[in-house]
């Protein structure tokens, strides 16, 4: 596997909707209604729905997995919830090689806003195989 | 601190490291092809496979975090890590076994926050232990 420290992964934008907020609601089992309910979310200080961390996870998770492919196996995946983001947002997931050691890749991953903020940020680690 | 969270915290507290009820699931062709649709994943992969975050939609533990609510307006998600040490595929019957880590209470910017350290331990009906994940819930 040819894999450099700083190479940057592919990019992948989502492009959630409250529609997917729904739908993951109910494919995780996680109704708190911050993610679905217009007036509950105001009423705890939230300009409105905001997706689900673990959304936001799955995005990176994508990221990585849809690089990787089947040239390894994903050890480790940690994220970090930094900001809140919205339905009718882009939401852009990048990557970075940041240490390769033997067969173990490390990366950096996080989801941008269109403004460029980091949301969300975390480290992935895959195992590549020979 | 208010009287109020301060028993919340104590009683959190008490359940560091104290297992909650463990809860088993079987991983559903239905129910992963459901999950890969919501976080819109098309890789044909996960109709046989668990992608990488999954497992929370699978066997949720209860740790009886409700009763943290009687602390601040709302909950956050403060991060999740999770540690793959074997793939989970249809038909796998998972069990998880979750605890409450750590308990403290920070003082930000924007207040004092509750933070809830939890880890679960998921393993399959061989025993094995197939991931890990920790994660961070904040009362605010």
């Amino acid at each position: 596997m040819n894999i450099k420290v700083g190479d940057e992964i592919p990019e992948l934008v989502k492009n959630p909707t409250t529609r997917q907020l729904v739908q993951y609601a109910g494919a995780q089992g996680d109704f708190y209604e911050i993610h679905y309910d217009q007036p509950f979310a105001q009423s705890v200080g939230l300009p409105g729905v905001i997706l689900h961390g673990l959304l936001k996870a799955a995005f990176l998770g994508q990221l990585v997995t849809d690089w990787l492919g089947d040239r390894g196996t994903l050890k480790s995946f940690e994220v970090s919830y930094r900001g809140i983001d919205q339905p009718g947002v882009p939401y852009r997931c990048r990557g970075q090689v940041t240490r390769v050691q033997g067969d173990e890749v490390e990366l950096d991953v996080w989801g941008e806003d269109p403004e460029g903020k980091r949301t969300t940020v975390g480290t992935a680690t895959v195992l590549a195989h020979r | 601190m208010s009287t109020t969270s301060a028993s919340v915290i104590e009683r959190l507290r008490a359940r560091i490291g104290v297992d909650g009820e463990p809860s088993t699931a079987t991983v559903e062709a239905g129910h992963l092809k459901r999950f890969a649709e919501a976080i819109g994943d098309p890789n044909p992969r996960w109709l046989e496979e668990a992608p990488p975050t999954f497992l929370v939609a699978l066997a949720p533990v209860s740790l009886h975090l409700a009763e943290a609510e009687e602390y601040g307006k709302g909950w956050l998600n403060g991060g999740n890590r999770f540690d793959y040490s074997a793939p989970v595929k249809v038909g796998d019957r998972i069990t998880a076994r979750g605890r409450v880590a750590d308990v403290y209470e920070k003082t930000g910017a924007t207040g004092t926050l509750l933070f809830i350290i939890f880890e679960t331990d998921y393993l399959n009906q061989a025993g094995t232990l197939v991931a890990k994940l920790r994660g961070t819930m904040i009362r605010r």
